[in-house]
């Protein structure tokens, strides 16, 4: 059993030691930090709770739209902070929480940003799970909150249809990833797929776009299955082989996705690689080395700034958030999820400069959910130019993606002239 | 009785025998049957892919790579186990400090040649991870070796959490790339048998754990700690009275443990991305081979570790990918319940549980 | 014998005042205060809600863990399985051919915490029998892998994709408040006060087990199942009733977890949360009942102040300093206080019947 040296331990009863309960308890109490400073006051200060997952399966998403979030947090505080329409100027802090990619730890953490950090706005969620489950904590709470994952439902209400009053996002769909993966498919014309996505929500989902979409666009779907995002074995793979599809469509994210593409490209030589938007990252290309390029996937215009037109107004926006982006990680290339962030951020901070001074708190977050449905209008951010408006709290337009593939390492535009 | 043993009942404990008479089935002919079924099962599901023999080849030779791994992770634990009676958990940690360490010593600059920096990298990595492995035992688990078996036990969880959570410190979670052994660059050579391709790692798999195996042998049985340590193993006090030095041999053990799972993480490295958090899955699968043996037997565990992978393989070859895991742990659960000393302890050298 | 129930009656009277209090201030907002600004942001309604329902896991557990010696590195899986009973039967009902009229209706709920306990608790029962047998550590690798094999089933929708049953990996969300006829249990001051009355229930109940003859034959099992078995404890069905015990325990707190986070993701239930709580048991102390509401608070409060506080001395790190925390904190007691480090065993052990 457990062993006789352990029956004192075990047995008996549990009588309190009063005295080490208060020990204890003090000495939790006394690490606690020092009561938050008042910052020097012009107009009330304003404060932006953002929620990122910085470590767990998110964290290479997470980790990009910190740097970003620093980033914002560095030009705000150059600028003085952000001019409201009187023209009172207000100090903006954005408190930066690690979710840890779970759904608990983030509707926690919303909980303690809405009520004890009194947050006019949240920038939140990098996966879908943890921003589903912030949704009815904001909505309850009547605070706005800007997602920065991709499901439609954080920002549509799946029964209804109908956009949830409090929840934003600048993020496309997979949606929108598959009809630009069928328009490719379909230029180039191949009828017959195959469809390999992780065994994870966002996996699922991208399945499920395609299961939608690709019909209409006259394309089969021969082999479809789900293969373990930690897996280093992928028997999908032999299946492949076997289904006679002259593509394979990927839906999942670095370092998944590289392993299934060095799979399929290893073993199964000759067929087109479709990744999906989640894929846009130069992760991809470190993790995947040579089995990635020719790949081709529909990207935001963030991977590819310098090769967009001059006259794009999203291509100077881009190009100086690369410029910091790079000073601030010495070097690292960027990633749509960084993209993201910045949208999200940036639209908070255009909302929050809409906001007279002097309002208490739930008025000011009814005037920022306010200006969020009717002051972004053509606005230029990293992924295309966005307008939302009380039925369209996303924005994104689907013409803003762009076809892009890996060429000696690198991501390029890939031209409708020279889909192949 | 010390306390380091494997588990041996306190006290009067009348085992619990069932009222039926079991027939007398030989744990390796249980084995076999078992296996047996299995893949007829397995097989069975497979229909339905329409998978050829040469599929199935496929399926087999990756299982058999995978197997390898698990096999010198269960190796590991069943040193530890046999010496300090402790399921170390972790283990799983070792097989994770392997690469990540390689790594790191392969990213640094000190040596021109990428051939020598990859091997002498590797080689450092697995001395470290040893010490480690011992630093371990000493501070966490010598102290208190007094102490009860499941708290032990539940140390060993703790420390793992510990170095898992360093690993996030130090590399953070994003995934890392070590070198195929044959090119040194990501990508590997591939060879064709017959229409089955097998990736060169998988030949260094092999071959490494071959070797690791066969040295770990000649280790126990003409040096002069290998021999004390088994000696450890069989009677803790007997050993003792014959003046070897329990504790160090303790340490040792877990030293050893240490280098089995880093010398399979670092050879499983370049087909996998190391990532800080490896070492859970692969440290509970290499358990549940090391229990096929009953937490004794090396040839147990090292069978145990082959037929593991084999079967999973093929079990993920014909099911739904999320359900890949559930195999491992409904053989665990199976094992413990029907048979938890194992199919294939050896006689001489087996312990009741 | 002296009476141990006085010390009990006691600490009861002083922990519903001390509920009522903190309910009180809530609700209330006298001087406008509230908990989280008297204490310093470090403790709010949101932790003290979360702690509550980690306590009456844990009552569970001890009684498990401590009374009768058994070991148990799954026990979120019950916690899971109760969760998502309330979750699937409300949010779901109508995949599975409920009448409208029933789930919608505000004693089903209610009715679901019941029934998912009772349903929870006959499985572990049966599970129990078979599985209780084993002694030690390979009884805790039994319940270790039990919980990973619930995560997955849970993860994978039940391997049933078009019922959508569990929601995947991403569960399910949009759980409705509890409901008293019209009375909502929301906001969360009041949802506080349920969830603290059924601490106290749990620990009630607990606490009669100890007392109880079945307590002092569960403390003779751990001695010596032999020695037990010789006066007359019949040992596999106690066994099997203090797990089953435990399990429904776990599953009447999920139930409640999944009313208030109004979203339940398997993540939350798997192996790590297991061994999360099983450092909640050792804080507390393994064998105590009046030790685990202590044990979920500490532990609670240590991950609140890494989570937040720690920003303002070390910006760099994030969530990265968690694992390491708990993990040396697990070694650290399990060194030095196995028995726990709040509370700890009375003096000696009494075998047999007294």
């Amino acid at each position: 059993m457990i062993g006789r040296s352990t029956r004192g331990q075990w047995g008996g009863g549990g009588r309190l030691r009063l005295a080490r309960v208060l020990w204890v308890l003090m000495t939790v109490l006394a690490v606690a930090a020092a009561p938050l400073l008042a910052a020097p006051g012009r107009g009330t200060p304003y404060k932006i709770g953002f929620i990122a997952s910085i470590t767990g399966p998110g964290a290479s998403l997470g980790i990009p739209e910190r740097e970003v979030a620093r980033i914002i947090q560095e030009r705000v505080n150059a600028e003085g902070g952000v001019a409201g329409p009187d023209g009172v100027r207000h100090d903006v802090q954005i408190l930066i929480n690690d979710d840890q990619s779970l759904a608990d730890v983030a509707a926690s953490l919303a909980r303690r940003l809405i009520e004890q950090e009194r947050v006019q706005v949240l920038v939140a969620g990098t996966l879908s799970g943890p921003s589903l489950a912030m949704v009815p904590i904001a909505s309850d709470a009547r605070t706005p909150m800007i997602s920065m994952a991709s499901a439609r439902a954080i920002i549509e209400d799946p029964q209804s249809k109908r956009m949830r009053p409090w929840l934003f996002k600048p993020v496309p769909e997979n949606l929108h990833s598959a009809q630009k993966q069928a328009e490719y498919l379909q230029a180039v014309g191949i009828t017959g797929v195959c469809h390999l996505y992780e065994n994870t929500a966002y996996g699922q989902d991208t399945f499920a776009s395609a299961q939608a979409l690709f019909p209409k666009a006259g394309i089969r779907i021969l082999y479809g299955d789900s293969f373990d995002r930690t897996g280093t074995e992928f028997p999908q793979v032999t299946r492949v082989r076997a289904s006679g599809c002259r593509a394979v469509v990927i839906g999942s994210i670095p370092p998944a996705a590289s392993l299934i593409n060095v799979a399929v490209a290893g073993r199964v030589g000759g067929r087109k690689i479709v990744h999906g938007h989640g894929a846009c990252s130069p992760d991809l290309i470190r993790t995947a080395g040579a089995a990635a390029e020719g790949t081709v996937m529909p990207c935001g215009k963030i991977l590819v700034s310098d090769q967009l037109p001059a006259n794009d107004p999203v291509r100077r926006v881009n190009l100086a958030l690369i410029q910091d982006y790079q000073r601030a990680t010495g070097g690292q290339a960027i990633s749509t999820f960084a993209g993201h962030a910045f949208d999200a951020l940036s639209w908070a901070l255009l909302a929050l400069g809409q906001v007279p001074d002097g309002l208490p708190l739930d008025r000011a977050r009814d005037a920022v959910r306010e200006a969020l449905e009717t002051k972004i209008k053509n606005y230029a951010g990293t992924h295309g130019v966005m307008s939302l408006s009380p039925d369209d709290h996303l924005g994104f337009n689907p013409a803003d993606f762009v076809i892009v593939t890996v060429r000696e390492g690198k991501f390029v535009i890939l031209p409708r002239n020279q889909w192949k | 009785m010390g306390t380091g043993e494997p588990p041996v009942p306190t006290v009067i404990d009348v085992p619990h025998v069932s009222p039926r008479r079991r027939p007398h089935v030989s744990g390796q002919a249980a084995l076999a049957g078992a296996i047996g079924v299995t893949v007829v099962v397995l097989v069975a599901l497979g229909r339905r892919f329409g998978y050829g023999p040469v599929d199935y080849l496929q399926l087999l030779v990756d299982g058999l790579r995978t197997g390898v791994i698990y096999a010198l992770v269960a190796l590991g634990f069943v040193v530890v186990h046999r010496v300090t009676g402790v399921i170390n958990f972790a283990q799983g940690a070792f097989v994770m400090l392997g690469p990540m360490i390689t790594i790191s010593l392969f990213g640094m600059p000190w040596l021109p040649a990428p051939g020598q920096r990859l091997l002498l990298s590797a080689a450092l990595a697995v001395l470290i991870t040893a010490a480690v492995g011992m630093a371990v035992h000493r501070a966490a688990l010598h102290p208190v070796r007094a102490a009860s078996l499941l708290t032990r036990i539940i140390i060993t969880v703790g420390i793992y959490i510990v170095i898992q959570g360093i690993a996030l410190i130090i590399w953070g979670p994003r995934p890392y790339v070590l070198p195929a052994f044959s090119t040194l660059q990501m990508a590997d050579r591939t060879f064709l048998v017959g229409e089955v391709i097998i990736q060169a790692q998988t030949i260094w798999i092999w071959a490494t754990a071959a070797a690791t195996v066969g040295l770990m042998g000649l280790f126990f049985e003409r040096t002069v700690a290998g021999k004390a340590m088994r000696a450890c193993a069989v009677n803790r006090t007997a050993a003792q009275l014959m003046g070897i030095r329990v504790d160090t041999m303790a340490t040792l053990a877990f030293g050893l443990a240490a280098v089995l799972g880093a010398i399979g993480g670092i050879v499983l490295g370049p087909v996998t991305r190391p990532t800080f958090d490896m070492g859970l899955e692969l440290g509970l699968k290499g358990f549940v081979a090391a229990i096929m043996g009953g937490l004794v037997s090396f040839q147990g565990a090292a069978i145990g570790g082959l037929v593991l992978g084999v079967l999973e393989t093929l079990w993920a070859g014909v099911t739904l990918a999320g359900f890949k895991d559930l195999f491992a742990f409904v053989v665990l659960i199976l094992l413990l319940l029907i048979r938890p000393q194992g199919f294939l302890a050896a006689r001489e050298e087996a312990e009741s549980p | 014998m002296r009476h141990p129930r006085a010390g009990d009656a006691i600490g009861f009277a002083v922990a519903a005042l001390l509920i009522a209090l903190v309910g009180w201030i809530e609700l209330a907002r006298p001087f406008g205060s509230s908990l989280a600004r008297l204490t310093a942001g470090l403790l709010t309604i949101d932790l003290l809600i979360r702690a509550g329902i980690f306590t009456i896991i844990l009552v569970g557990l001890n009684l498990l863990m401590g009374y009768a010696g058994q070991v148990s590195l799954g026990q979120a899986a019950f916690y899971g399985m109760g969760a998502f009973f309330s979750a699937i039967l409300t949010v779901r009902a109508q995949v599975l051919g409920i009448p409208a009229a029933v789930w919608s209706a505000w004693w089903w709920p209610w009715v679901l915490m019941v029934a998912g306990a009772a349903m929870v608790g006959g499985v572990a029962y049966l599970i129990g029998w078979v599985i209780l047998r084993l002694r030690g550590h390979y009884l805790a690798m039994a319940t270790l892998g039990l919980g990973i094999i619930v995560f997955i089933i849970l993860r994978e929708n039940l391997g049933l994709p078009r019922l959508n049953l569990t929601g995947g990996f991403d569960g399910i969300v949009g759980i409705d408040r509890l409901r008293v006829g019209a009375l909502v249990v929301w906001p969360a001051p009041r949802y506080f006060l349920l969830v603290w009355a059924v601490v106290l229930g749990a620990m009630a109940v607990g606490l009669n087990v100890v007392h109880s003859p079945i307590g002092r034959a569960l403390r003779a099992i751990h001695g010596s199942e032999a020695a037990a078995e010789s006066v007359g404890v019949v040992t596999p069905a106690f066994k099997a009733q203090i797990f089953a015990l435990s399990a429904a325990m776990a599953s009447l707190a999920g139930s409640l977890y999944a009313h208030f986070q109004a979203a339940v993701v398997p993540g939350t239930f798997g192996f790590v949360p297991s061994l999360e709580l099983v450092v909640m048991s050792a804080i507390g102390g393994m064998a105590s009942i009046w030790g685990a509401p202590f044990g979920a608070l500490a532990v609670l409060l240590v991950q609140e102040l890494l989570r937040t506080h720690v920003l303002g001395i070390l910006p760099a790190v994030s969530g990265e300093l968690e694992p390491v925390v708990f993990g040396a904190l697990l070694v650290v007691i399990m060194m030095f206080w196995p028995a726990g480090l709040v509370a700890s065993r009375r003096g000696g052990q009494r075998i047999g019947v007294r």
